[in-house]
C-alpha cells in the first residue's frame, strides 16, 4: 500500500483550477519528484495535501486514512511535514527557536529531550549550529532553506514535503542541499519533492511525475524523464535538436 | 440594476429604465408624504420626529458617498454635521446672519475641513483613517466645549430661528419639515444619479480596487478627496437645516457617539444606496420612539446591531431588498447591439523605442529584487520577460507600471522620463496594465469596469457619457464579451475576467501594453485565443506589448524579442530562437546539471 | 518648590499616566500583532475592569486583593467571549468589517455597563491608604507609585512570556506567519484566543490601577482608547516595544503640556503629537514602513 495516495484530485488556487484530476502516489522510502513549469500547479499539490488548501474533489490517503478533509494541525500530527515554498522561517525568533517550533506538533516532549533532537539538526545541519542564535531574517538564502528543512524534520515525518528548495539559490549552495536531501531519504524519512530544477531533483528521486496546467502529463524514472523530450517542452516549449544533458 | 444597451439612449430614458414597476408607486407616495401634515393633523413631537430624520438622513447621506461609493472610513460625521449647525447658530444668533448666509458659510466651512481630512488619505488609509477622523471628532467635541468664547460651551446656542423663504418666516413646522424634505430629496436623487457618472465610476473603483484604479488612471487621491468634501459638504447642510429646525444646538449633539449612529444608520440601511441610507435614518430614529421604554438597552442593542449587520448583512436591508428582487425579477435579457469597431490604431512610423530602461534598480532594503537592468522596446513589437520564479520579473513590471519607486536608474516612454510619475499620470499617456491575479472591479458590471479604462485621460475619443459607453462597448466587442456586459464580474468565469481586464485596458486606447502573466490560469483553447488577440493587436493595430509569461510554447508564438532575468539581472536578449536555446537560460530554468562531487 | 523639583515631579506623573497608556496600548498591539485586528473596544476592556473591581470590592465587598483577581478572571473570561463573539466569525473578511464591528462592540460594552450601573462616576479605593512619600521636595503619588510598579512588573512579565517560554514563542511564530505555524503543528486558533483573554486581562488591569485617580465611568473607555491609540501609532503601529515607549511618551508630553501651557487643553497636545506623527512619520519610531504589495 503507499504512504501517500491522491486520487482523482480538484484543487483550486482562488477561482482558478489548479489541478484537475490529479493521480499519483508516493511509496514508502522513496523520493518522488514533481516537476513542471511556474503555474503548473506542483506548489497547489502540496498545499492541498498539507491541508492549506481543501481539495475540491477527490481523494487523499494517508497511510490508509482519509486525510483531504482535515486541517494542517491535524495533517502534521499525523505525520506530514510541509516545507513551503519561500522558506518562511519564523524572522524574529532566532535559529534554535525556529527548530523547536518544528516539534510543535509533538506535544508532552521534556525541554532536554527536544534540546537533544535540535543537537542532531546541527549534526545534519553543521552550519547552522554557529548560527543558533541569529535571527531568521538575517539568515541569507541557503542558510534559511537548510533551517526551513530542520524545523520540517523535528516533526519527525514519515513523509516530507518539499517544495521548491532550490528557488532563487546560488548552484554550489543547491548541490550541498540536494546532498542534505539524500541524507534525509536514508534516515528513513520519504520524500515528495516539488521543483523546478528537473535536474537537480532527477538526480535524486527515485520517480518523477511532470505537471501541467493541473494535470500529469508523463511519469517514469530519472533516466526515462531525463531523455524525454516531453518534459523539455513542459518547460521550454515545442521540441529542440539537443535532448537534456545527464551530466557536465 | 447597472444599465447597458444602446449607446445612443439618451441618459434620462437610461434612468428610467432602472427603476423597476412595482417601485413608481412607492416613489410617489414618498413625494406626496410631506404634504400629508397640512392635510391631517401630527403632533409637533411627531413632526419633530420628521424633520429629525430628514435632517440626519442628509448627513447620512454623506456617508453613503464616502464609505458606500468610495469605501473610505469616516468616523468624523458628527463633526462636519456640528460645524454647519454651529455657523448657522452663530451665524444668525450671534453675527446676525440670514440662516441662508449662514447655511453657505457652514457649508464652505464643513467642506474645507472634509477636504483637508481626504488630503491625508495621500499618505494612510484603512484603519490609520478611521484613527484620524475619530481624532478629527474629538477634536472637534473638544473645541466646542472648551473654547468657550467662540462657541458657548456646554450651554449651547439657544433661540435659533427659522429661515425666511420669499419674505415668509418658516415657524409652521410643517412648512419647514416640507423644506427639509425637498432639500433631502434633492440630495437622493443627486446621488442617485452620482454612480452612473464618470466620478461616481471612478468613486467605485476606488472602492472596489484601488490599485487597479490608479493603474487604469482614475487619480485617486482626488477622488477620495472630493468624496471627503462632499460628504463633509452633505454633513454641513443637514447640520444647518437641523439648528434652525430645533432652535437649540449644543455640542453633545454632534460627537463621537452621533458619528457611530450615523454609522449605524448607513450600515443598516445599507451604504451604498441612497435609498439604504434614507431607510436605516428613518429606521433608527423611529425605533427608539417605538422602544421608548428600553432606551438604556436600546443603546447597548445599538452596538450589538452593528456587530450582527457586519456578520449576517453587510450590506444592509437595501442589500437584502435588491437580493431578493434579482431573484424574482426576469433577468434582463441582452438586446443586440450595433457597435462601432474599436479603433485602436497606434502609429509606428517613429523609429525611436517606445519604452526605454536604464539601469534600474529596485532595493527593498537587503533585498536587490532589481539589480541594474537595460532594454530597450521597439514600437509595434512584442516583447517578453521571462525568468525563473522570484527572478524579479513581477517586480520590473510594477516598477515601469508606476507602482513602486525605483531605487536608482530612469525610465522613458515615448523619450520622457516618466521615473517620478504616479501610475495614473502613466495611464494617461497610454499605457495599459492587467496584473498577473486579475484586479477588477468586482461588484460592477463589464461594462462599468471597461468605462472606467475609457476614462482614463487624454483617451482620444469624443467628449460625453454617450461617447465613454460606446468605446466600453467596442472594446467587449473585440474581445468576444459583448453579450456579458451588464453582467457582475464577479459571476463571470475566470477565462472572461481575463479578457474583461484586457478590455478594459484596451478602452483605454493604449500605445503600450503591460501584461502579467495573462496566460495565468487559462486553459489550452483560451490560451489559443490569447494568442491570437496579441497578434491582431500588434500587427493590425500597431500596439507595443511588453508581457511576463511562463508559458514558453505562447511566448514562442507571439513574442519578436525576449528579456531573460534571473536574481534581478539581465542574462540573455534576442529573439526567441536564440534565446530558448541559449545554454545560460535552459541552466537558469532547468537547473545546473547535477555533479558527481561537491 | 525648586524648577528641578517641579520637572520632576511633572515628569514622574506624566510617567504615571503613560504607563496606563502604555498597558493599554501593549495589549492593542498584540491583538494587532497575531490578527491584523484594529480593536476600538480596547479601551472599553479598561473601562470593564474597573467596572468588576467596583463590583468585587465596592459592591460585594471582597478583599482587595481577593477582588483585583476575581476582577481579572472576568476580564480573562470576556476576552474569550470578545475573540468567539466579535473576532472569529469575521476572521477571513477585510479590515473594514471587522474594525467596524469591534466599534459596535464598544458601544455595546459602554451601554450596558451604563444601563447597569448609571451615568454617575463612581470613586475606587487606591491600593494603598497612605496618600504617597516625598522625597526631596517632590511628592510621589501612592497610586501613581504602584502604576508603575505594575506596569513594570507587566512589561517584565511579557518579556519573560516571550523570550523564554514556548507559549511565548509560539505566540510570536503566529503573529510573524500564521500559516507556516498552522504547518508546524501550532493551534493557532488558541493562540489567538490567548492573545484575546492576555489583552482583555491588560487592558483591565490598566482599568483597575487608574480608575482611583480618573473616578470609575463609561466616558473612561473613549479617553482611554484614544490614548492608546495615539501610543500605538507614534510607538510604531505593531511594535510592542514602540507601544511602551509611545505610552510613555504620550504621557509626558501631556504632563508637561498642562503643567507649562495650559490644563484644560493637555489632551490638545496628545491630539498634536498624533498629528504630527501621523503626517510626518506614519510608521512611527520603531514602526517599519507602510507599503502595499501589487
Amino acid at each position: 500500500m503507499p504512504l501517500l495516495e491522491l486520487r482523482d484530485v480538484d484543487s483550486f488556487y482562488g477561482s482558478v483550477q489548479a489541478l484537475k484530476g490529479l493521480t499519483l502516489h508516493v511509496d514508502e522510502h522513496e523520493i518522488v519528484t514533481l516537476l513542471g513549469a511556474n503555474g503548473a500547479g506542483k506548489s497547489t499539490t502540496l498545499r492541498t495535501i498539507s491541508g492549506l488548501n481543501t481539495a475540491a474533489r477527490g481523494e487523499i490517503t494517508f497511510k490508509g486514512t482519509r486525510i483531504d478533509r482535515l486541517t494542517p494541525e491535524t495533517i502534521v500530527r499525523l505525520g506530514i511535514a510541509h516545507v513551503p515554498e519561500g522558506r518562511r522561517i519564523f524572522p524574529g525568533l532566532t535559529v534554535t527557536e525556529n527548530i523547536l517550533l518544528g516539534a510543535s506538533s509533538r506535544p508532552g516532549l521534556k525541554r532536554s529531550a527536544m534540546m537533544d533532537e535540535v543537537e542532531q539538526m546541527f549534526g545534519i545541519f553543521p552550519d547552522l549550529k554557529r548560527l543558533e542564535g541569529a535571527l531568521g531574517w538575517s539568515l541569507s538564502g541557503g542558510q534559511q532553506q537548510m533551517l526551513a528543512v530542520a524545523r520540517g524534520l523535528m516533526a519527525q515525518p514519515r513523509l516530507l514535503l518539499l517544495d521548491e528548495p532550490s528557488l532563487g539559490l546560488a548552484p554550489i549552495v543547491v548541490q550541498a542541499l540536494f546532498a542534505v536531501i539524500r541524507q534525509i531519504r536514508e534516515r528513513g524519512t520519504t520524500i515528495l519533492l516539488v521543483e523546478q530544477n528537473a535536474n537537480m531533483a532527477l538526480s535524486v528521486a527515485d520517480r518523477g511525475y511532470v505537471l501541467e496546467t493541473g494535470s500529469l502529463t508523463v511519469e517514469g524514472s530519472p533516466k526515462e524523464l531525463l531523455g524525454n523530450e516531453d518534459v523539455r517542452a513542459a518547460y521550454l516549449g515545442g521540441r529542440r535538436e539537443k535532448p537534456l544533458t545527464t551530466s557536465a | 440594476m447597472t444599465p447597458h444597451g444602446g449607446a445612443s439612449v439618451s441618459a434620462f430614458a437610461r434612468l428610467r429604465s432602472r427603476i423597476p414597476a412595482p417601485v413608481v408607486p412607492v416613489l410617489l407616495a414618498l413625494l406626496v408624504l410631506p404634504f400629508v401634515p397640512f392635510v391631517h393633523v401630527l403632533s409637533s413631537y411627531a413632526l419633530n420626529i420628521f424633520m429629525q430624520a430628514s435632517t440626519f438622513a442628509v448627513a447620512v447621506l454623506g456617508l453613503a458617498v464616502v464609505l458606500g461609493y468610495t469605501g473610505q472610513m469616516n468616523l468624523a460625521q458628527a463633526a462636519f454635521f456640528g460645524i454647519g449647525a454651529y455657523a448657522v447658530g452663530l451665524g444668525t444668533v450671534a453675527w446676525g446672519l440670514s440662516f441662508w448666509t449662514a447655511l453657505v458659510v457652514g457649508v464652505i466651512a464643513s467642506s474645507a475641513f472634509g477636504c483637508v481630512v481626504g488630503l491625508t488619505t495621500i499618505r494612510l488609509g484603512g484603519r490609520y483613517l478611521a484613527m484620524i477622523t475619530i481624532a478629527c471628532q474629538q477634536m472637534f467635541d473638544f473645541v466646542m466645549l472648551n473654547w468657550v468664547e467662540f462657541s458657548r460651551g456646554p450651554d449651547g446656542i439657544a433661540g435659533i430661528p427659522r429661515p425666511s423663504l420669499f419674505g415668509h418666516v418658516l415657524a409652521d413646522d410643517r412648512e419647514y419639515l416640507l423644506l427639509c424634505a425637498v432639500v433631502l430629496y434633492a440630495v437622493i436623487f443627486a446621488l442617485w444619479w452620482l454612480p452612473d457618472t464618470r466620478l461616481g465610476r471612478d468613486m467605485k473603483a476606488v472602492r472596489e480596487n484601488e490599485l487597479a484604479a490608479e493603474v487604469t488612471g482614475v487619480h485617486t487621491l482626488r477622488v477620495k478627496v472630493i468624496a471627503f468634501t462632499l460628504s463633509a459638504a452633505l454633513a454641513g447642510v443637514g447640520g444647518a437645516f437641523y439648528a434652525a429646525g430645533f432652535a437649540y444646538i449644543s455640542p453633545d449633539n454632534f460627537n463621537f457617539a452621533r458619528s457611530i449612529e450615523f454609522l449605524t444608520m448607513a450600515l443598516l440601511g445599507g451604504s451604498q444606496s441612497p435609498f439604504g441610507a434614507g431607510i436605516g435614518t428613518v429606521l433608527l430614529i423611529l425605533l427608539p420612539e417605538w422602544l421608548r421604554f428600553l432606551k438604556q438597552i436600546y443603546l447597548a442593542a445599538y452596538g450589538l446591531s452593528v456587530i450582527l449587520i457586519m456578520v449576517f448583512m453587510p450590506e444592509g436591508i437595501w442589500g437584502l431588498l435588491c437580493a431578493a428582487w434579482q431573484r424574482i425579477a426576469k433577468p434582463q435579457r441582452a438586446s443586440a447591439v450595433e457597435v462601432p469597431r474599436l479603433a485602436l490604431d497606434i502609429a509606428t512610423s517613429d523609429p525611436a523605442p517606445i519604452l526605454r530602461v536604464q539601469d534600474l534598480k529596485m532595493h527593498f532594503g537587503g533585498l536587490k529584487a532589481v539589480d541594474g537592468v537595460d532594454l530597450q522596446v521597439s514600437r509595434g513589437t512584442v516583447h517578453a520577460l521571462i525568468g525563473p520564479n522570484g527572478s524579479g520579473k513581477t517586480t520590473t513590471l510594477n516598477v515601469l507600471n508606476g507602482i513602486y519607486k525605483p531605487t536608482s536608474g530612469r525610465i522613458f516612454i515615448e523619450s520622457e522620463d516618466v521615473t517620478a510619475l504616479a501610475p495614473h499620470d502613466r495611464a494617461a499617456r497610454g499605457v495599459g496594465r492587467t496584473f498577473q491575479n486579475i484586479r477588477l472591479f468586482p461588484a460592477l458590471s463589464a461594462l462599468e469596469n471597461v468605462m472606467v479604462g475609457a476614462q482614463r485621460r487624454n483617451n482620444p475619443i469624443r467628449a460625453g457619457d454617450a461617447a465613454l459607453r460606446e468605446r466600453a462597448l467596442s472594446a467587449l466587442d473585440f474581445v468576444g464579451l459583448l453579450d456579458q456586459a451588464g453582467t457582475e464580474v464577479k459571476n463571470l468565469p475566470y477565462g472572461h475576467r481575463r479578457l474583461v481586464e484586457i478590455a478594459r485596458a484596451l478602452a483605454g486606447h493604449p500605445k503600450l501594453l503591460f501584461l502579467d502573466e495573462p496566460a495565468a490560469g487559462l486553459n489550452l483553447t483560451e490560451k489559443g485565443e490569447l494568442v491570437v488577440l496579441l497578434r491582431r493587436l500588434r500587427a493590425a493595430h500597431g500596439l507595443t506589448i511588453f508581457l511576463i509569461e511562463h508559458d514558453m510554447k505562447l511566448i514562442e508564438s507571439v513574442a519578436d524579442r525576449i528579456t531573460v532575468i534571473n536574481f534581478g539581472k539581465k542574462i540573455a536578449e534576442g529573439t526567441p530562437a536564440e534565446v530558448l536555446r541559449h545554454p545560460e537560460v535552459i541552466a537558469a530554468y532547468l537547473g545546473e546539471p547535477a555533479h558527481a562531487a561537491a | 518648590m525648586n524648577g528641578l523639583s517641579f520637572n520632576i515631579q511633572v515628569l514622574f506623573s506624566g510617567l504615571a499616566v503613560g504607563s496606563i497608556y502604555a498597558l493599554v496600548s501593549l495589549g492593542l498591539v498584540l491583538i494587532i500583532r497575531t490578527t491584523n485586528v484594529v480593536n476600538f473596544a480596547q479601551g472599553d476592556f479598561a473601562m470593564l475592569g474597573a467596572y468588576a473591581m467596583l463590583t468585587m470590592f465596592s459592591v460585594l465587598r471582597l478583599p482587595y486583593f481577593l477582588s483585583i483577581l476575581l476582577a481579572l478572571v472576568v476580564m480573562g473570561i470576556f476576552g474569550i467571549a470578545f475573540n468567539y463573539g466579535v473576532y472569529y466569525p469575521l476572521r477571513n473578511r477585510s479590515y473594514l468589517p471587522v474594525l467596524i464591528s469591534t466599534l459596535g462592540a464598544a458601544i455595546f460594552m459602554q451601554n450596558t455597563i451604563l444601563a447597569l450601573f448609571g451615568p454617575q462616576p463612581a470613586p475606587l479605593a487606591k491600593v494603598f491608604s497612605s496618600q504617597g512619600i516625598e522625597i526631596g521636595g517632590v511628592f510621589l503619588d501612592s497610586q501613581y507609585l504602584v502604576i508603575l510598579g505594575v506596569t513594570a512588573a507587566a512589561v517584565a512579565f511579557q518579556y519573560f512570556l516571550f523570550e523564554h517560554t514556548l507559549l511565548g514563542k509560539k505566540l510570536q511564530a503566529t503573529s510573524q506567519d500564521k500559516d507556516m505555524a498552522r504547518l508546524v503543528g501550532i493551534r493557532t486558533a488558541w493562540m489567538i484566543a490567548i492573545t484575546f483573554i492576555y489583552s482583555a486581562m491588560l487592558g483591565g488591569l490598566a482599568g483597575i490601577l487608574v480608575g482611583p485617580i480618573l473616578f470609575v465611568s463609561t466616558g473612561m473607555a473613549g479617553v482611554i482608547a484614544l490614548k492608546a491609540f495615539s501610543s500605538t501609532v507614534i510607538g510604531g503601529f505593531g511594535d510592542v516595544t514602540g507601544a511602551i515607549v509611545g505610552g510613555l511618551l504620550l504621557g509626558v508630553v501631556e504632563s508637561f503640556g498642562a503643567a507649562y501651557i495650559s490644563v484644560p487643553y493637555k489632551d490638545a497636545f496628545g491630539f498634536l503629537l498624533l498629528f504630527v506623527f501621523l503626517l510626518v512619520r506614519p510608521q512611527g519610531i520603531f514602526g517599519e514602513r507602510i507599503a502595499e504589495k501589487a
